[in-house]
């Protein structure tokens, strides 16, 4: 009977240990001080201003730019939220994800299979790819980057990979098996976004392996993070995931991830080191921060998905 | 006079008639329980299945009781395992189906 004492003793206290060690690798603190909620705008609907669905957000200077999913269409506002104009309803069918590059909104079109591109004034300029399962070609894109030299990353959600075209739609590579979901073996678990820094490197949105993926200009992995071994155990401790589904270089140079199932976006430098956290916590069936967005002022755009809204988030002093 | 009425009660029946023909061939309405709806890319993903199947009329996703509400038009029908392919195939388990005729 000591003995099953003494025993149960050790093991409480190596659990005590492990757990506690556990916490300290991998559950770090804030390392900035906390973002406040400056405001927010809109409503469900499908007037200027209003959404239905917000999928995606993107920021150039001082305007804003929204993916409004079921009303397919883009609506530009201003950093206090008025409203400025709005493009994309005959092109768009269902915009998720985008990015800017030289002046151009580079859009995924979910139900379109394609990347559709404007002019930041809402002109349609081309589409790039389409629908199909080969190299070059989209089932279910859920986000796109483009990089300085004009090559193009999609994330192909359903396809379980990342595509490096050339910007007239050449294929140059990918990540990830095609159609084979997985967490190990260079495998992707439903991919949902990219983002690219001016160095290069790409980040991807691995979305249902709950981790981040930092990728180098030759193609290789840098880093990648997301809770312990970045090996799809989701949670909702600082530097965890619970689904990504966005992903944005600010002109910080830091990542900011939507961390969908958890309400919030948490912040991180390149190498994936945890700096800040902050949302607004669902109080519906379904979830808030779904895409992120930094302007030059530090200031963080946020499409709220469940609340039909924007967040406008401003940094600490 | 009696043939007037006659004639009244006939387009009526043909009208009865009718009605109830386009009342039968009205289609079908599939309620799938499918767990775990509450991302966006993964309801897209059904949505735009169902969407692009011939003969879907429309697709209702309720994110509050987890369902997937798809009608078809009379000419198209889907046995269980086909709507279970189309719901894997977008990441998500089918749990049941309820078949209604509309």
């Amino acid at each position: 009977m000591k003995a099953l004492l003494k025993l149960a003793q050790w093991v409480t206290v190596m659990v005590l240990i492990i757990g506690g060690i556990t916490y300290l690798v991998w559950v770090p603190s804030p390392q900035e001080s906390a973002y406040t909620l400056a405001k927010t705008w809109g409503s469900k609907g499908d007037s200027a201003g209003q959404f239905n669905e917000p999928t995606g957000i993107a920021v150039k200077g001082n305007e804003v730019f929204v993916s409004d999913g079921r009303n397919h269409r883009i609506q530009v506002f201003d950093v206090n939220g008025n409203a400025l104009r709005q493009f994309g309803a005959k092109e768009l069918e269902r915009p998720m994800n985008m990015s800017i590059q030289n002046n151009e909104l580079y859009v995924a079109d979910y139900f379109a299979d394609q990347i559709k591109v404007f002019s930041l004034q809402g002109e349609y300029r081309r589409s790039i790819g389409k629908p199909g399962k080969g190299p070059g070609e989209f089932t279910i894109p859920g986000g796109v980057a483009v990089s300085n030299n004009g090559d193009l990353y999609v994330a192909g959600f359903t396809q379980q990979r990342v595509q490096q075209l050339k910007a007239d739609g050449r294929f140059v590579q990918q990540w990830g098996v095609s159609g084979e979901a997985g967490t190990f073996g260079g495998k992707l678990r439903y991919p949902t976004d990219v983002a690219v820094s001016k160095d290069g490197t790409l980040f991807i949105a691995d979305g249902y392996n709950d981790r981040v993926l930092a990728i180098d200009a030759n193609g290789e992995i840098l880093t990648k993070w997301g809770g312990p071994f970045a090996m799809n155990i989701l949670g909702s401790f600082n530097g965890w995931f619970a689904t990504i589904t966005g992903i944005s270089v600010g002109p910080s140079g830091n990542v900011f991830v939507a961390d969908f199932y958890n309400d919030r976006v948490q912040k991180f430098t390149p190498d994936g080191t945890f700096l800040n956290a902050f949302g607004i916590k669902t109080t519906g069936p379904t979830h808030t921060s779904i895409a992120v967005a930094e302007a030059d002022d530090g200031s963080v755009f946020v499409a709220d998905y469940a609340n039909h809204q924007i967040q406008k988030w401003q940094p600490g002093k | 006079m009696k043939i007037k009425a006659i004639s009244i009660n006939l387009l009526f029946a043909s009208v009865a008639l009718l009605w109830g023909s386009f009342s039968f061939a009205a289609g079908t309405q599939y309620d799938m329980r499918v767990d775990g709806l509450a991302c966006p890319f993964c309801a897209y993903g059904i949505e735009k299945k169902f969407t692009k199947t011939e003969g879907v009329k429309s697709v209702d996703i309720d994110l509050v009781k987890g369902l997937v509400i798809v009608t078809t038009n009379d000419e198209k029908s889907f046995k269980e395992a086909e709507l279970k392919t189309i719901i894997n195939d977008a990441g998500f388990t089918m749990k049941s189906v309820i078949e209604k005729n509309l």
